[in-house]
């Protein structure tokens, strides 16, 4: 009993190094960071954490976290966001971004580091 | 003690900050040939340069093309044969790294470091003088070819010319003017295992 306590702490204190997981999201973030770079979106959006020119294309992905809507009028999920990153066109057919052939976990990822409430 | 200094002690302090010098500058290059011959510089895609040092070097590049093209001197631009014949070598040639409106690059140009950009904001950076200097000369280091023995100077201003055009197109126009498909492919295609092993 003791000893499991002793555990149960020691997980506690685990958990408070280094970055907080973003309560509620799904994915790995920093892998999603990876994804982010990997699959060009640094092009045309600016993104917290991803080196990369002054562009404005698409909107800077700053403090999505606290949006309300995502693409204009989908309200800001993660799964939300899994759709749209994965095929856009799919629900706006007018816009310009195009569907980058990002797999769900790939989409999943990103959105973890997207999301991340300090992002 | 008189205000000045002698001219003994004044040799003095000349040659120490001189030998200074050259120490730390030794001392530079043999920590810069360790660090080169150790291996430790990450040389991989999937590493970032830091920010200061990609913006550095991008400004070096924008300062270089202005000063290179100056003296360009432009033909006329924009006739719809000219754009038309602009779009068929943009989608020949550019759009595989470039990608545009509604239509994403390539595989091979998504994973590239530096990230090939899209184009249809590369007039609001350059003057058409500086587009046509850097399709046809290419951008060292960075994976822009030269296209200065693969296309005729017509075709590098037709280019040029339909890079103009190209923030005024929808998704749509753009997929009519250059009849490419999405060069990536649909989501529907994509391996749902890719990246996993990281």
């Amino acid at each position: 009993m003791r000893a499991r306590l002793l555990l149960g702490a020691l997980a506690l204190l685990a958990g408070c190094q280094g970055k907080p997981p973003p309560s509620g999201l799904q994915g790995d973030p920093a892998r999603g960071r990876v994804a982010l770079a990997q699959h060009a979106c640094r092009a045309c959006h600016m993104i917290p954490g991803i080196t990369g020119p002054e562009t404005y294309v698409g909107r800077p992905l700053v403090d999505l976290a606290e949006s309300r809507f995502i693409a204009g009028s989908l309200p800001n999920t993660q799964a939300n966001l899994v759709r749209w990153i994965r095929n856009p066109q799919a629900i706006d057919p007018q816009t310009a971004m195009p569907a980058v052939g990002v797999s769900e976990r790939d989409a999943l990822d990103m959105s973890a580091w997207l999301l991340a409430p300090d992002n | 003690m008189p205000n000045r200094m002698p001219p003994k002690s004044k040799r003095l302090i000349l040659k120490t900050a001189a030998a200074t010098l050259v120490l730390a500058g030794l001392a530079a290059a043999a920590a810069g040939a360790i660090v080169l011959r150790a291996g430790w510089y990450d040389t991989t895609a999937t590493s970032q340069h830091l920010q200061p040092v990609h913006t550095l070097l991008e400004l070096g590049m924008r300062y270089s093309v202005r000063n290179h093209a100056s003296e360009v001197r432009v033909p006329p631009l924009g006739a719809p044969r000219q754009v038309l014949r602009g779009a068929a070598v943009y989608a020949a040639h550019c759009a595989q790294c470039h990608g545009g409106p509604g239509s994403a690059q390539a595989k091979i140009a998504q994973s590239m470091q530096p990230l090939p950009g899209p184009l249809v904001d590369a007039g609001a950076h350059w003057q058409p003088r500086e587009l046509y200097w850097i399709t046809k000369h290419g951008i060292k280091m960075s994976g822009m070819p030269a296209w200065q023995f693969h296309l005729s100077d017509a075709d590098l201003w037709s280019v040029v010319a339909f890079m103009g055009v190209l923030p005024t197109l929808s998704a749509r126009d753009y997929a009519q003017a250059t009849g490419v498909a999405n060069a990536a492919g649909t989501p529907a295609s994509a391996p749902t295992t890719a990246g996993a092993a990281q």
